[in-house]
């Protein structure tokens, strides 16, 4: 600690802050343009100087680390004169057009001026003038240069935290000017962090030009919806309609970060792809109808299954009362345990479980990224949770920690990796059991005789990934203090996602006897899956991770909810499938989801939806699962209801509700109940507060928490610690991986499916979809970049564009999954990932109809 | 040696390959005269560095030409010690000579003039540098010499560098 | 162009040591430059001393930075980490941007191995393995023959592995600039190195302790590097004999402008300034009359008249209100219009400010726009106070020197030649056209 004094105060603070921070802890404002919390200081635009006693001029006290006994003054007449003067520089030249300026009212060059500025200019010649028009730099960043100020917030934003290096300085001087490539942005993330940080109207959002005043918005602080890191943000709202998104400068996950998707892509609750009404399957078309009628209806339909099974599907990007209540209504009222939070995988229980409710890391990703090594497994968090990635990016280079990445797609983040280590798609489970072999050699040579015999595995891991990746993996983690493993759901896309599984649980088991106090998070794409978890809207798990088994914690629920809940485990969505394709699945109940689009057997998929005496769709937009129902019921979208997600970091947070249901829609929530009371039950309690409260009495991790404790920056989850328990390795079985190309999916940077592909904006931005392979597999099939190839496996056939990555290993293929119209899901085979494809020259893009197979597309109808 | 080959051996001297993107831009420049788009692509491209990286670079420093210019780039300094020698009397001599004014190229490609800060040469001002060559103590008569050999030159079809005997003022 | 060293006064008492090997035939050449005596005073370091030994002798002698700042050089090498744990850098300062200054282009192009000689010996001394000179692209005769006596020095075993048989091994690697002033400041060559662009750094960290590449760097001007050898052969206290005790040694001084024998001279530190252009320099041009001189670049405020007397060493001449700079002496007669030399002057630092900080990119813009009104005969009655606010607003302020350097000139010229500005302003012309 140093002790100082500014302004007269004496206090005590961290050795190694610096002057403005010293002075911020005493609340003494003082102004700054170029300084950024979360960024390296510059000290270029030399608004925050103050004296210090003994040195000859003035400092910048963003820049200035204190030292003990230093006398700090921050509000002279010199000051002051100098602070004016500075403002007076900079307005010489702006251009002082504020009443048409995207950022009139909220800009910092203006409030700055009243607060500090002259009241009079002596500048009276031609001010410079860069050009007369904005400059679109992309389809949603448009650049007005005259406005600049300098502060390079937005370039070292774009290279220091984005890692997209794609905004930089060119020309010196005077003519210095912020720009793209060759005055371009056309390729780069367009996440629009610059527009954010950029304190005056020199970038500006393209999507929001003109569209407001900022005094003329209501603001809503929600959750983003697009993926599992759970980034807060601001919508702006103008009279119902949405208007913009703004980031939130201190708080939440992401400080003042956000991505392309969650930036620019909340456009989709705009939509005009909504339903509209309640609709019914009248001689095989749906026709709309009247809540009533399909109240009628569906009691009709019900009845009629009453004694068959019953199976429901809810999305992991539903709010948790949702999934709450959805659980509560399928196991009290359809009494069924059949309920599953996802159509494209299965979540083995009896490893997943152990692992949620006792290891997983319900901690801040700041918190948990700051451990000296962090091991990314699977995925491409660059795409898949970028602004994960930004933070991971900014914690390893502020802290220079060993980041250690095992994928078999590259991702920019490889760049900033100690170890990179590249596998075969599908290889996860191998390559883990390789790591973890090399750790128990290591952990035995370093202690020789002593090895603790729980390290010493019954039989051994089996390595069966070749190259020394593996080797240089362990001896990373084990150079470590401590180690954060961050897992890519994608794993579980695998048939041996059980078996990859039970190697991570063996790698933080092992990571624990080494004493590197390992944490754990998963990267979820969804928004809400680890909430969708954690209520329980899974098979053999009741809310809270219990196994529906556990008598006692039936009971627990029972009591609650005053009602049976049956003892039996479910179906996952997968068995759900199968027996409708039996023809024993009564009702089928899928909220929000589309799993005709997602499912990784298309014709399987359609051939059992088709199957099930009664599908039942509850959702906002027109899915292709909702051209197949038989009835379906428009549901709230994202930003019609109120509720919590949880986020990947265990994060509770408030999604809030910031426009009206349009049409006939009805809230979630509202729906339940309009189905419980079809067969005669009612569901206590049935608003959103209530139930949340109610899942913090009863669900372990998320007891004591309150309403108000989920404040700005949301509230934590907890786990339940276990005892550690060193249970035997398990071996792995050598895994038969050919050479053949292996088609992998998942998400991209600009669409993550379902609700980006309703974003006019990200389809704008979003390249068409593609086919990503290696350099040396192109050539050696002989592709050309950019022109279009057919991906064929034994199921079908699609055809997209190729683009060659350079990064690519060989073999591996990558189709993102989130394009509708692809229909991706048509090549794959259930319990086949990834799925051997081949892959060659095609003339054309054959466009794909983008309607269902199968009953007339309803959008017609709906209005 | 081929110009990729002269940037893998500039980028031998640094540690950090980013370092070689001004060498490699003196090099591509030597190569094609002047920086368009796609020769600073290749660039980014050979030292395996963010194209934006070598955009920044070849427009921060006045060396390096993103626009063509002429034959002969003719750089009068006109900093204090030359303007005080009588640089400004040679500029307008030059613009008058040539047709053009300060900062362009004349129609045929053969000259662009500029005026350019000291280039370090002050004891033989007024200078100017042409090519990699340095012209000093010059007035209108040495001047007019120089733009009849320049020419000639030019009409030989010889390089840029033309005997002189100003070469840095030795 | 150099000048006769035929001036009674000095010559009897001091003889050129940095400059004694230029005029040789073949000057530049390995043979020529050993022929004088070169590489003794790197086989003798080699041979006789440690590292820290060199840094003493070198403290001992009060070498201060040629460059312009004047830091005392042994100093600056002390600095230096003794254990890093990273590889320690040279950079010789060969950017030479600062306008009326041409001393270091001289050596380089006609005795480049001195500068060879005291980059391997200071390398040496700070225990560097690798040096860049980073040279301003311009400089194309001068780049050529370091190239060559880079080459040369290799062959004979000065530069490379186990030099002279000794555990010492010195690369020397040429970077060219492309024209841009700030490369001079030595945190922003630094940035031009690493391949950004070339904007000055924070300090600290200074870069003797985190510099080029985050290593160890140590900065140093071409004369400032070639002083080194000869105070190993001749000894501190001769060089600290040489000129004020606490600014001493042999002086490179560029003289140009409106004198009569412009060139590159040497002479101690310290000589006074009308001694140095009226004695040696040849004073005025026929028939006219010396009113200003700027004595160390244009970063160097202007020295009216009365003030000719001053020494030219740093001390004195900040002392007097101006600096030493880099001993660019710029002389300007009577026929002169000074509203015309500080536009000049403003015009010159306006482009080249890097952008990075607000009062020189932006003030130094406003100042242009000004003075070129005033100059042009459309000044203003408020016009003379708006600059002087101007230069309070950003004197000090800046982030690095350069802005300072525009301010003070400025200053000085207002201070000085006020009323030429007020005849502007008022007559609406300029007299002297
Ligand atoms: C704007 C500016 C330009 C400079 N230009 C030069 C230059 O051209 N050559 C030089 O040696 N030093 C120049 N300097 C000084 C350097 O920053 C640095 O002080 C010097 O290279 C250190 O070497 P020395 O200690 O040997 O003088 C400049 C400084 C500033 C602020
Ligand atoms: S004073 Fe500021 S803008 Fe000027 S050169 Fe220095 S850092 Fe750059
Ligand atoms: S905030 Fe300190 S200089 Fe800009």
């Amino acid at each position: 600690m140093v002790r100082i004094t500014i302004d007269e105060h004496e206090l005590e603070v961290e050795a190694g802050s610096t002057v403005l921070q010293a002075a911020q802890t005493l609340g003494i404002e003082i102004p700054t343009f170029c300084y950024l919390k979360r960024l390296p200081a510059l000290a270029s635009c030399r608004m925050c100087l103050v004296e210090i006693a003994g040195q000859r001029r003035l400092q910048p006290s963003c820049a200035t680390v204190v030292t003990d006994g230093m006398v700090v003054h921050t509000n002279t007449p010199l000051i002051e004169e100098t602070r004016s003067s500075m403002l007076d520089m900079l307005l010489a030249n702006h251009p002082l057009d504020c009443p048409i300026c995207d950022k009139g009212g909220e800009c910092e060059l203006q409030d700055m001026v009243m607060a500090y500025g002259p009241r009079k200019s002596g500048f009276h010649d031609v001010k410079r003038v860069f050009h007369s028009r904005d400059i679109r730099l992309s389809p949603v960043i448009i650049m007005n240069v005259n406005r600049c100020i300098q502060c390079q917030r937005c370039v070292r934003m774009c290279e220091e935290v984005v890692g997209a290096v794609a905004l930089g300085t060119v020309e010196k001087g005077m003519d210095t000017a912020v720009t793209g490539f060759e005055g371009s942005l056309a390729t780069c993330d367009q996440c629009g962090n610059c527009v954010e940080v950029c304190p005056v109207g020199a970038l500006m959002s393209f999507p929001y030009r003109y569209k407001a005043r900022p005094w003329d918005l209501a603001e809503t602080d929600t959750i983003c919806p697009h993926c599992g890191t759970g980034c807060q943000l601001t919508v702006g709202a103008r009279k119902g309609e949405f208007m913009r998104v703004r980031s939130k400068g201190e708080h939440g996950v992401n400080r003042e970060t956000l991505c392309v998707r969650g930036r620019f892509g909340l456009d989709f609750v705009e939509s005009r792809d909504r339903i509209r009404r309640p609709m019914i399957r009248r001689d095989s078309t749906l026709v709309p109808v009247s809540w009533d009628e399909a109240g009628d209806y569906l009691r009709r339909r019900l009845s009629a299954v009453e004694n068959k099974l019953a199976g429901g599907l809810a999305s992991p990007r539903l709010p948790n009362e949702v999934l709450y209540q959805f659980q509560k209504l399928m196991r009290t009222v359809l009494r069924t345990n059949s309920i599953d939070c996802s159509s494209r995988w299965s979540t083995p229980f009896d490893t997943m479980g152990p692992q949620v409710a006792h290891f997983y890391t319900r901690a801040p990703l700041e918190q948990v990224v700051g451990n000296d090594r962090v091991l990314v497994i699977g995925g491409n968090v660059t795409e898949e949770n970028p602004v994960t990635e930004y933070l991971l990016r900014d914690s390893v280079r502020q802290r220079q920690a060993g980041l250690l990445m095992l994928s078999a797609r590259p991702s920019r983040l490889d760049a900033d990796a100690r170890v990179v280590v590249r596998i075969r798609p599908g290889a996860e489970a191998a390559a883990l059991a390789a790591v973890v072999a090399e750790l128990v050699a290591i952990a035995g040579q370093a202690a020789p005789g002593e090895t603790p015999a729980h390290i010493v595995s019954d039989g051994g891991p089996v390595a069966t990934i070749s190259g020394d990746g593996p080797q240089h993996l362990a001896a990373a983690l084990v150079e470590g203090r401590n180690a954060t493993l961050l897992v890519s759901a994608d794993i579980l896309r695998s048939p041996e996602a059980r078996a990859t599984l039970q190697q991570l649980n063996s790698l933080l088991q092992l990571l624990r006897a080494l004493g590197k106090d390992p944490a754990v998070q998963f990267l979820f794409d969804r928004a809400n899956q680890l909430g969708a978890w954690d209520m329980g809207v899974l098979p053999a798990a009741l809310p809270g991770w219990r196994a529906v088994g556990d008598d006692a914690a039936r009971a627990l629920f029972e009591q609650g909810w005053s009602a049976e809940v049956p003892a039996e485990p479910g179906a996952d969505f997968d068995t759900m499938l199968d027996l409708c394709e039996q023809r024993r699945m009564g009702a089928l109940y899928i909220v929000g989801s589309d799993p005709l689009t997602t499912y990784p057997d298309r014709r399987f998929v359609q051939r059992a939806l088709g199957s099930a005496n009664l599908l039942i769709v509850q959702d906002a937009y027109l899915t292709d699962t909702a051209g197949l129902a038989d009835v379906v019921l428009p549901a709230a979208g994202f930003g019609e209801e109120s509720g919590t997600f949880t986020n990947n970091e265990g994060r509770v947070q408030k999604v809030s509700r910031f426009r009206e249901p349009p049409f006939e829609a009805r809230g979630n929530l509202a729906i339940f109940d309009f189905v419980a009371a079809l067969r005669g039950k009612v569901l206590r309690p049935s608003m959103s507060g209530e139930i949340l409260d109610e899942i913090t009495r009863l669900v372990p991790a998320y007891q004591g928490i309150t309403q108000e404790d989920i404040g700005a920056d949301g509230a934590f989850t907890k786990a339940t610690p276990a005892s550690l328990e060193m249970s035997s390795f398990v071996p792995m079985p050598a895994s038969s991986i050919g050479d053949q190309l292996m088609l992998i999916t998942g998400n991209c940077l600009f669409h993550n499916g379902y609700l980006s592909e309703r974003s006019e904006i990200l389809n704008t931005v979003a390249d068409d979809p593609y086919v990503e392979m290696s350099s040396s597999d192109a050539a050696r099939l002989g592709l050309t970049d950019g022109k279009p190839v057919a991906v064929r496996s034994t199921q079908g056939e699609l055809t997209a564009k190729l683009r060659i990555n350079r990064r690519f290993p060989e073999g591996l293929v990558f189709v993102p999954e989130n394009y509708r119209a692809l229909r991706l899901n048509s090549l794959m085979q259930r319990g086949e990932y990834p799925c051997p494809v081949e892959v060659q020259p095609a003339h054309e893009i054959i466009a794909m109809a983008t309607t269902t197979e199968s009953g007339a597309r309803p959008l017609e109808l709906g209005g | 040696m081929g110009m990729r080959e002269e940037i893998e051996t500039a980028a031998e001297r640094y540690p950090d390959r980013r370092s070689a993107i001004m060498p490699a831009l003196l090099i591509a420049q030597r190569e094609y005269g002047h920086l368009p788009r796609p020769v600073l692509e290749e660039v980014a491209e050979v030292l395996g560095v963010e194209r934006i990286w070598v955009y920044e670079l070849a427009t921060f420093y006045t060396l390096f030409h993103t626009e063509p210019v002429g034959m002969f780039h003719l750089q009068l300094c006109d900093n204090v010690s030359c303007i005080l020698c009588g640089s400004e009397v040679l500029l307008s001599h030059m613009e008058a000579v040539l047709g053009i004014r300060n900062g362009d190229t004349t129609s045929d490609r053969l000259f662009t003039l500029s005026t350019v800060e000291c280039l370090g040469a002050c004891e033989m001002a007024p200078v100017m540098q042409v090519g990699d060559d340095y012209h000093g103590n010059l007035d209108i008569a040495r001047i007019d010499a120089l733009l009849d050999r320049l020419r000639a030159a030019a009409g030989q079809g010889a390089d840029v560098h033309v005997a002189s005997a100003g070469l840095s003022g030795v | 162009m150099l000048p006769p060293q035929d001036c009674r006064e000095c010559s009897a008492v001091f003889e050129p040591v940095l400059l004694r090997n230029v005029d040789v035939p073949d000057s530049h050449m390995l043979s020529a430059y050993e022929a004088g005596g070169g590489y003794r005073a790197l086989a003798h370091t080699l041979r006789k001393h440690t590292p820290d030994e060199i840094i003493e002798l070198v403290k001992k002698s009060n070498l201060r930075g040629r460059g312009g700042a004047g830091f005392p050089t042994g100093m600056k090498w002390s600095f230096v980490p003794k254990q890093a744990g990273k590889p320690k850098y040279l950079c010789c300062n060969a950017d030479e941007g600062e306008p009326g200054t041409f001393k270091d282009r001289i050596i380089m192009e006609r005795d480049p191995h001195q500068l060879i000689e005291g980059m391997a010996i200071s390398g040496y001394a700070i225990g560097a393995q690798t040096a860049y000179v980073y040279i301003r692209g311009e400089y194309v005769l001068a780049i050529r023959r370091l190239e060559q006596a880079i080459a040369e020095a290799h062959a004979k075993g000065y530069l490379g592995t186990h030099i002279l048989g000794s555990d010492f091994n010195f690369i020397v690697h040429i970077h060219c600039g492309a024209g841009a002033y700030i490369c001079g400041e030595e945190t922003a060559m630094l940035d031009s190195l690493e391949g950004k662009r070339a904007q000055p750094r924070l300090k600290p960290p200074f870069p003797a302790v985190e510099g080029l590449y985050a290593s160890p760097t140590v900065i140093n001007n071409v004369e400032t590097l070639i002083c080194v050898p000869h105070i190993v052969i001749r000894g501190a206290d001769w060089f600290r004999g040489i000129g004020p005790e606490k600014s001493p040694g042999p002086k490179l001084y560029c003289l140009s402008g409106q004198v009569r024998k412009p060139g590159l001279y040497e002479l101690p530190m310290g000589i006074p300034l009308r001694e140095l252009v009226d004695g040696h320099a040849g004073g005025p041009l026929p028939g006219r009359k010396i009113k200003a001189i700027i004595p160390g670049g244009v970063s160097a405020p202007v020295i009216p008249e009365s003030g000719f007397d001053v020494g030219m060493d740093f001390d004195s001449l900040a002392a007097a209100g101006s600096m030493l700079g880099s001993a660019g002496v710029i002389v300007i007669d009577d026929t002169t219009c000074m509203v015309k030399v500080a536009t000049r002057i403003v015009e010159f630092f306006h482009h080249e400010s890097c952008g990075k900080c607000t009062p020189c990119r932006e003030g130094l813009n406003w100042v242009v726009k000004v003075l070129r009104r005033v100059e042009a005969g459309q000044g203003e009655p408020g016009d003379v106070a708006q600059l002087q606010a101007l230069c309070k607003g950003i004197f000090g302020n800046t982030f690095c020197a350069l802005g300072d350097g525009a301010a003070m000139g400025l200053r000085a010229a207002l201070e000085h030649f006020e009323h030429e500005f007020a005849a502007h302003i008022e007559e609406q012309r300029c007299s002297f056209h």
